[in-house]
Parts: structure tokens; C-alpha cells; sequence
């Protein structure tokens, strides 16, 4: 009973929802029907409009398909006219190959009867004429008309006739040739080469030209060798003989190619210089070789080369080989004949390159031939004798330069001497001056390699030999010397008394050390020149570099360049030297006085002190007389650098007594006046700035002249008028506690 | 001189181990703490950046055995099979990004001619690493390693470089004869105390490798060296501090040479 109650009650209220639902359909049904309803008036408007349009329409259609027709018509038509201008040009263009083959063969007869009666008259021009009439008809065409026409055996026999003509022709031109280079029949020579290419037979034409070329060539190259080799050692130009001779072979080859290179233009067509060249340059190569090795003979170049690696394997310090040694004068010439060789070789690769790469631009003109070629050309170019012995050359030059360049830094040290009237000594002028000479030298054989290896071989010899030296001399010590007279006089009295006076020594060591010290400091300047120049000179002298060899370059000079840090580092060490035994012994001393006077002034007492010679005008008086002592003898950067180390040691120690000492107030105010006078002392002493090694004393000054404890907030802390503290808050501590009128217990409860 | 941007097959972040761990004198596995504490400090890396030298390499080895064709394909990605020699010294530069450090590589591949050597050998001076090639395929160019090895040492100067012997043309052998080629490399590579590499210029395998190798070793070095050493300059002792961070694994090299 509940149950179909419960049921009717569900049903009841589903009922209802579907009720709702279908309510809801309704009403959306309406507004449907309302807005379509609302469109259709808007509808029949368009309807409307529309049928008015298809009458036009219809006029369109009709005449759009009269159009259609009309053009058909014109199509038809046109096709129809050109259909018969096709022909009549195919017809035409029948009747011309016709009237070439008929032209054909009337020069075919024309020129097979002429052929044989030149022939018989000599008249070889006229003969190749026809034969290069004969050879530019189309070989298989000329069969086919042959068979085309009736009197095939006519044809036939003209043809067979004319081919033989040309081997006769060939084969006569050759023999002629040959006979008029053996008569050296210049008139005939010349008269046979320019009928080779109208057989058709250009390379042989060349070949043959060429090994003319080659033979005369090589006359004179003989001869030129010959009066080298017999050339009296008194001659002006006995030293540079073989250069010469290397020069005369390259100008002859060089007038040679620009003589006959119209002429083959002319006659062979462009790009055809590439195999008379690459006949040349085997000639060139025989004759290179054969100066190249008189010229090691000569100059015994061998027996250099040998002496060279002993000694360097040897060991430059080791003493029996000194009586072998080569003099590095000796060597100065032939290394410059050398460089002239090789810039004379350079010069004339660069030539034929130029040439060549010319001729083929303009004479070949399929891209991927082009490509060919020039890599054929570059192929044999560097394959050729005449490149290999420039890289021997070159070899043989930087084996003998870096020779040079050692020893006669060797010679340069060995020889040092020091005028007096200078703050350096001569080894620094000569050794940048030879480097230089060096560097120059490998500029003028034109080979960026060879400059790039001296660059190094230089950078090598600086850093290490020559720094070496500079260093060796400053380890062995400046001799501190006398402190006072009374020493001095010990001194002097154990010396006599020992039969040997030592001041002169001890003078001279000093000398040599200072000198090395300027000599380091003058080396940086000297390599920056050098670099900045060589550069400079470098561009000049090969202007066509690219970025990469630039890259070489220049990563080469920076080596050379960082020389300076290493002589940096060599002042460094120098100046150390100093101030363990010169500044220090002196120095202490005299900041140490400060110790005897007490720093705890009564009003009347400071007045004294003020009258009399205070602490800082000793100071600075002695200090005077220690930096005058220096400051003509060291280069301007270096008496810098030692003001910066005396002020080091200075402050440092100055510090330290200080703090052995206590103040009141008006020894704080006295120590303050003090500091600020040393400082401006020191600065005006020297161009560099030396306010920052005074930064802590100066502030140890400040702490220890502050009129109450409390005032360190003025100048501590992260307001405006704060300082930049270069003491902890433990030194500052340490230095207020100094001041007998502040109370500790302040110190310590100050917030730092 | 400075590359501005480094393709990713050129950042490197993890350090790269040897070919084979037995056949190298040098043990460093990983970036020194040093290194990686300097390199990720702000501070510092500017100073590694503004400071930082050039790795110098210097690729030397007889003629033809591949010499250019390596750094070809290192630096281009090709492969010519055509030969063509080299003339004089031929000049390369790379640029690595080891833990986003900017680091350039400059690569001097010289001529194996005889009438080049003296070209070759001013630049051993000062190098970082020299690479000794071989042509895997030819023994006799292993067996003169020796000679390169020793000319490179005895123009060095006072940097000991790091020195690695690449065999070439890897391709050209199958399984059995490349084992006994590697077998007499890895003896060579051991008495002169160099890092064994074997390549092929031709499919390119080990040449990336090789190079991140050299890079990471000379980095780690230059980072730990050029940038705490300057601090305290004594002259002497530096040149001794700069031998000594090699010494212990070059003092076996020494003994070869006698």
C-alpha cells in the first residue's frame, strides 16, 4: 500500500518534471518560431530582388557562349597560319644546312686541290688554311653527304685525300719546326707555331714552342751559373753572387712568359698558358736546382748547419766548443743573401700564380673546368722543385737566424758595459737591436711563417736567456753597505789591514744591480715599441692577409708581448732585493726613535717638543737623504717603485711602534700633524699615488686624536660621514686603548 | 678572440674521462674543488673570464698520417679524403664553454715535412699539450713518435705540457689488426708518457672527445694555476710551483729519455 503510494507520489513528481521540461521546450520553440516569423519578410525582399535578376543573366549567358565561339574561330585560324610558317622555317632552315653542305663541299674540292699544289709550292700557311677549313666541317656530316650525293667516290676521295694532307702537314710543320730551332731560324720558328693550331694539333704546337723556349732558357741560365761560380771573392757582389744569378734566371722566365703570352693568346686562344707554363717551370726547376745546389757548395751551407746543431746541442755553456764557433758577423750576410733568395723565389711563384690564374679565368669559362684547373696548376706549383728548395730556403734561413740571433745576444750580455752618464747599460740597446735586425730580416724574405717563427724564436730568446741574465744578476744581492760611519770605518780598517779594499767592489756590484733593474724596467718599453712596429711593418710588407693569418700573427706577437710580464716580475723580485737590505735596515732605525719620545704631552712640554726637532722632520730629513741617493739612478717607474716599497716598510713599522707606545690627547693631535706631514712628503715625492698605503695609518691617526671615545660614531658606522675602515673593530679597539685618558671600560662597551 | 656564442656539442659540464684508463699518466677524473668552487662563485668566474689564457695546442706527427684531417673535422665537421699537404703551420681557434666559462682552444697543426721542422718547432715553446699523431695503419709512423716526442721535450722549455698520442684512420682496420695495433700503441704511449687516443678523422669517432678531453685537463689547470698564483709572485719559486703541480706524473717521462 505505502509502496504504490511511495510509487504514485514519484510518478507524481516525475510527472511534474517532464511537465516542466516540456514547458520549457515550448517556450523555447516560440522564440524560435518568433525570430524565424520576424525573418521572413526580410526573405521575401530578397526573393524578390533576385527575380528580377535572371533575366539579365540570361542576356549574359548568351553572350558569353558568342565569345567562346568567336575566339574557337580565331584559335583555328592562327593555328592554320603558323602551322605554315613552321614549315617554311623548317624549310629554310634545310635549304641553309644544305647550302653549307654544299659550301662544304665545294671547299671541300676547292681545298683538297689547293691542299697538295701548297703543299708542293711550300706554302705551308696556305696548305693549313685549308686544312683548318677541312677540320672545322662536321666529320660525320660529311660522310653522310657523301652518301646522299651521286659521285660518292669524288667526295670520298676528297676527303681521304685531305686527311692525308693533314698528317703530311703535320708531320712536315713538326719536322720544319724542328729544323728551324736547329738552324735557330728565329723567322721560322715563329711562322711554323702559328701554323700548329690550324692543324688542330695546339698542345703539340706548345710542347714544342715551349721546349724551344726551354732550351734557350736554359742556355743561359748555364751561362749565368758559369759566371757565378767564377766570380772573384773581390767582386762587389761576390757575397749576394748567387741571388743574382736566381734573380737573372727569374727575369728571364718572366720575360719569356710576357713575351710569348700574346702571341699564344693570339694564335691558341686564352687559357692555354697553363701548359706552356707548366713546361717552363720544369726548366726552372732543373736551373733552381742546380744554383740552388752550387750555391750550398759555394757557401758551404752544410758544414754551417752542422757546427749549428753540435753547438746548440752541445750547450751554449759548455767551454770546448768555443773554438769552433761560427762569429755571427760571418753568418750576417749569407743570411741575408739567403732572405733574398727566397723573396726572389716568393716574388716569382707569385708572378706565374698571377699569370696563370688569369689566363684561365678568362679562358675557361665552364665553372667546374675552372675548378679543375686551378687545382691542377696549384697541385703542380707546389709540387715543383722550385717550391720545395723556397721551403728549404726558408728552412735553412730560420735555422741560421735563430743562430744568430742567440749568439749575438750571447755577444751582446758577454760585452755589457755600463756608462756612467746612463741609467742603463749597452746590452739592452744591442739585444732590442739585434731582435729587431732579426725580425726585419724575416719580414724581407716575405714568408709569414718565417716572420711568425722569428717572432717566436725572439719571444724564446727574451724570455729565457735574457731574462735569465737579468735575473742572475739581481739574485746575486744589492750589498747593503754601511749603516753608519763607525761601521764604515771597521770596515774600512779590517780591509786595510786584510791588504784589499772592498768598497770598490761593493760599488760595483751595487751599480750592476741597479743597472739590471733599469735594464728590466727599459725592456718593457723596448718590447711594446717593438711589438707596436713589427706589426706595423708586417701589414705593410703583406698586405694581402687574411683573417686567419692575421690570427697567426697576432697570437704570435701577444707571446712576444708577454715578454713584459716576466720582466715585470723581474722588477718585482728587484725591488724586494732592495728593501730587505737597503729600506729596511735603514729605515728602522729611524722610525724606531719614535719609541724614545714619550707621547704624553703637558701644554708645555709640546711646546718644546714643537721648538725643537720633532720625530717626523728627522724622519723625513733621512728619508731625503735615501731617496736622493736612488733617485738618479733608477729609471723613472722604477724610483716609483721603490718610493712605494720605502712607504710600505714605513707605515708598516710606523704601525708597529705605535702601538709599543701610549698617547694622551695632545700626543694624539701631535701623531695626527705627524702622519699627514709624512704623507705629503712621501706624495710629492713621487708621481704614483702612495695615499692608499697611508689609508690605515691615517686612520690609526684619526682614532688616536678623537677627543672622546664616543666621537668613533662619527666616523664609524653606515651614515654619510663614515670612513672606509681598513682597521677590524679589534684593531681599532686596540689603538684606543693606547690613549691613557680613555677609559677601557669605554673601549669596551663601544658597538662596532 | 672571444666567440660570442658556443653551440651546445661545445659546453661542457661534466669533466671527460680518457679513452682507457690504463693507457694515461694523467688520473684527473673530475674538476679540481678549487675549479668548481672558483667557477661558480660570481666574483670570480668575472676574473676567470678577464684573465683566463688561451689553451695552446701544438699537432705534430710524419707525414700524412692525418694531421690536418683531424682538426678538419673538429673544427668543420669534414672529411677530405684528397691529401694535400700542409705548408709551414696552419692556425685554428675553438671555442669550448666549460662550466659556463668561455675557453679557447688554439690549435697549431704543422707540416710533417722534414724542411718544415724548424717552423714547427718555435711554437713547442710555451704549448699546453702536444698531440703526437700516428697513422694506426702504418707501424712505422707509431715508431716515430718517439722522435717527435722527444724534439717536442727538448724545446718545451720549462712548461711540461700534457702530451697525448692519437693513432688515425681508426676506419681502416677491422677487429684483429686494430687490436694489435692498439696493442704496440699503448707501449709507446707508456714509455713516453702520453694519453692514448685512438680516432678516425674519417667518421669522426673520438675526435669531439678527444678535443673535450684536452680542454677539461687544461682548464682545470690554467683555472687553478693562472688565477691563485699571481698572488704571491716570488720569482724562482714560481717557476718551481709551476713545474712542481706536473712533476710526480712527468718524472717517469725523464727516465725514457736517457
Amino acid at each position: 500500500m505505502s509502496a504504490s503510494e511511495m510509487s504514485f507520489e514519484e510518478m507524481q513528481e516525475e510527472i511534474r518534471n517532464q511537465l516542466e521540461k516540456l514547458q520549457i521546450e515550448e517556450d523555447s520553440l516560440q522564440e524560435e518560431m518568433s525570430t524565424i516569423m520576424n525573418q521572413a519578410p526580410f526573405l521575401n525582399e530578397k526573393i524578390k530582388s533576385l527575380k528580377k535578376l535572371v533575366p539579365a543573366l540570361k542576356i549574359i549567358e548568351h553572350d558569353a557562349v558568342g565569345l567562346v565561339n568567336t575566339i574557337n574561330d580565331i584559335s583555328d585560324s592562327s593555328e592554320k597560319i603558323s602551322g605554315k610558317i613552321r614549315l617554311l622555317d623548317e624549310a629554310r632552315s634545310r635549304v641553309q644546312e644544305c647550302q653549307s653542305r654544299v659550301c662544304d663541299l665545294i671547299d671541300l674540292e676547292i681545298c683538297s686541290q689547293g691542299v697538295q699544289a701548297a703543299i708542293l709550292d711550300s706554302d705551308y700557311e696556305k696548305g693549313a688554311a685549308h686544312v683548318h677549313r677541312f677540320l672545322s666541317m662536321d666529320q660525320s656530316l660529311l660522310q653522310k653527304t657523301a652518301n646522299d650525293v651521286e659521285n660518292i667516290s669524288n667526295t670520298l676521295k676528297s676527303v681521304r685525300t685531305l686527311q692525308d694532307a693533314t698528317s703530311q702537314l703535320r708531320a712536315l710543320v713538326e719536322h720544319k719546326f724542328n729544323e728551324a730551332v736547329r738552324n735557330e731560324d728565329l723567322v721560322s720558328i715563329e711562322r711554323f707555331f702559328k701554323i700548329f693550331p690550324l692543324l688542330g694539333i695546339h698542345e703539340v704546337g706548345i710542347t714544342e714552342f715551349c721546349t724551344y723556349l726551354r732550351g734557350k732558357v736554359s742556355l743561359t741560365a748555364e751561362k749565368n751559373l758559369k759566371t757565378a761560380i767564377t766570380t772573384p771573392i773581390s767582386d762587389k757582389r761576390y757575397n749576394i753572387i748567387f741571388a743574382d744569378t736566381l734573380t737573372l734566371l727569374f727575369e728571364g722566365l718572366a720575360k719569356v712568359i710576357d713575351i710569348h703570352q700574346p702571341l699564344l693568346e693570339t694564335y691558341y686562344g686564352p687559357g692555354r698558358l697553363f701548359s706552356a707554363v707548366n713546361i717552363l717551370q720544369k726548366e726552372c726547376d732543373v736551373q733552381v736546382r742546380r744554383i740552388f745546389n752550387e750555391w750550398m757548395k759555394c757557401r758551404q751551407i752544410n758544414k754551417k748547419m752542422q757546427q749549428i746543431s753540435e753547438i746548440s746541442r752541445i750547450g751554449p755553456n759548455s767551454s770546448f766548443s768555443k773554438l769552433e764557433r761560427i762569429d755571427p758577423k760571418d753568418l750576417d750576410i749569407l743570411i741575408g743573401e739567403i732572405t733574398f733568395m727566397h723573396y726572389r723565389s716568393e716574388l716569382y711563384i707569385r708572378f706565374i700564380q698571377r699569370k696563370v690564374m688569369a689566363d684561365i679565368e678568362i679562358g675557361i669559362l665552364d665553372s667546374q673546368k675552372k675548378e679543375e684547373c686551378i687545382n691542377a696548376f696549384s697541385q703542380a706549383l707546389n709540387n715543383s722543385e722550385l717550391t720545395q728548395l723556397k721551403h728549404e730556403l726558408l728552412s735553412h734561413y730560420l735555422r741560421l737566424e735563430q743562430y744568430f740571433m742567440e749568439e749575438s745576444i750571447n755577444k751582446a750580455v758577454a760585452m755589457d758595459s755600463v756608462d756612467s752618464s746612463q741609467q742603463t747599460s749597452s746590452m739592452v740597446d744591442d739585444t732590442f737591436f739585434i731582435v729587431r735586425k732579426c725580425i726585419r730580416r724575416s719580414i724581407s724574405s716575405g714568408n709569414l711563417d718565417g716572420i711568425c717563427a722569428i717572432i717566436n724564436t725572439a719571444c724564446r730568446v727574451l724570455e729565457n736567456d735574457f731574462c735569465d741574465v737579468l735575473r742572475s744578476k739581481l739574485r746575486q744581492g744589492y750589498p747593503s753597505g754601511y749603516l753608519d760611519l763607525t761601521q764604515a770605518y771597521n770596515v774600512l780598517q779590517s780591509s786595510i789591514q786584510q791588504g784589499r779594499l772592498q768598497s770598490g767592489d761593493t760599488e760595483q756590484s751595487r751599480t750592476a744591480f741597479i743597472v739590471a733593474l733599469n735594464n728590466a724596467d727599459s725592456c718593457i718599453e723596448y718590447v711594446d715599441a717593438l711589438c707596436e712596429g713589427v706589426l706595423k711593418e708586417i701589414e705593410n710588407a703583406l698586405p694581402g692577409m687574411n683573417s686567419n693569418e692575421h690570427g697567426k700573427l697576432e697570437s704570435c706577437l701577444s707571446g712576444l708581448s708577454s715578454v713584459t710580464s716576466n720582466l715585470k716580475e723581474i722588477i718585482e723580485y728587484g725591488i724586494q732585493q732592495l728593501r730587505s737590505s737597503v729600506i729596511k735596515p735603514r729605515v728602522n732605525p729611524w722610525v724606531d726613535a719614535f719609541l724614545n719620545i714619550s707621547h704624553q704631552f703637558t701644554e708645555e712640554e709640546l711646546s718644546v717638543y714643537e721648538a725643537g726637532e720633532t720625530f717626523v722632520q728627522t724622519l723625513i730629513m733621512n728619508l731625503e737623504s735615501l731617496l736622493s741617493s736612488f733617485k738618479d739612478m733608477l729609471t723613472v717607474a722604477n724610483y716609483d717603485a721603490f718610493v712605494g716599497a720605502l712607504t710600505t716598510e714605513v707605515t708598516q713599522r710606523l704601525e708597529k711602534v705605535i702601538l709599543k707606545s701610549s698617547f694622551n690627547g695632545l700626543g694624539g693631535l701631535i701623531l695626527d700633524k705627524e702622519v699627514r706631514s709624512l704623507a705629503s712628503y712621501i706624495t710629492a715625492a713621487t708621481s704614483w699615488s702612495v695615499r692608499d698605503k697611508f689609508a690605515r695609518l691615517t686612520q690609526i691617526a684619526t682614532v688616536l686624536n678623537l677627543e672622546q671615545v664616543s666621537e668613533i660614531a662619527d666616523y664609524w658606522g653606515n651614515h654619510d660621514g663614515a670612513l672606509t675602515w681598513r682597521l677590524t673593530p679589534s684593531e681599532l679597539r686596540s689603538f684606543l686603548l693606547l690613549r691613557t685618558d680613555f677609559k677601557p671600560d669605554d673601549v669596551k662597551r663601544l658597538k662596532l | 678572440m672571444h666567440c660570442d656564442q658556443v653551440s651546445k656539442d661545445r659546453q661542457i659540464e661534466n669533466f671527460v674521462k680518457p679513452y682507457e684508463m690504463c693507457c694515461t699518466p694523467y688520473y684527473k677524473l673530475d674538476f679540481s674543488e678549487v675549479t668548481r668552487k672558483l667557477c661558480r662563485d660570481k666574483n670570480s668566474r668575472n676574473e676567470i673570464v678577464a684573465n683566463l689564457k688561451v689553451c695552446k695546442i701544438i699537432i705534430v706527427g710524419d707525414v700524412s698520417v692525418g694531421k690536418t684531417s683531424i682538426v678538419n673535422r673538429f673544427c668543420r665537421k669534414m672529411f677530405d679524403s684528397s691529401y694535400k699537404s700542409t705548408i709551414g703551420v696552419d692556425f685554428e681557434m675553438e671555442c669550448f664553454e666549460i662550466l659556463g666559462i668561455p675557453y679557447n682552444l688554439q690549435i697549431w697543426d704543422t707540416a710533417g715535412q722534414e724542411r718544415f721542422k724548424s717552423i714547427a718547432q718555435s711554437y713547442y715553446r710555451n704549448s699546453h699539450v702536444v698531440v703526437v699523431v700516428f697513422d694506426l695503419s702504418k707501424s712505422e709512423t707509431l715508431s716515430n713518435t718517439r722522435k717527435w716526442f722527444l724534439d717536442a721535450m727538448h724545446t718545451c722549455g720549462d712548461m711540461l705540457p700534457y702530451v697525448f698520442l692519437v693513432g688515425t684512420k681508426k676506419d681502416l682496420l677491422g677487429g684483429f689488426a686494430y687490436k694489435n695495433a692498439e696493442l704496440s700503441a699503448v707501449n709507446v704511449a707508456k714509455s713516453i708518457n702520453a694519453e692514448y687516443w685512438p680516432v678516425s678523422s674519417k667518421n669522426g669517432e673520438n675526435i669531439d672527445s678527444l678535443f673535450a678531453r684536452i680542454a677539461v685537463l687544461t682548464f682545470d689547470d690554467c683555472v687553478k694555476n693562472e688565477l691563485l698564483r699571481p698572488r704571491e709572485i716570488y720569482i724562482g719559486s714560481n717557476m718551481i710551483s709551476g713545474k712542481a703541480n706536473r712533476s710526480d706524473s712527468k718524472k717517469n717521462s725523464k727516465c725514457t729519455k736517457c
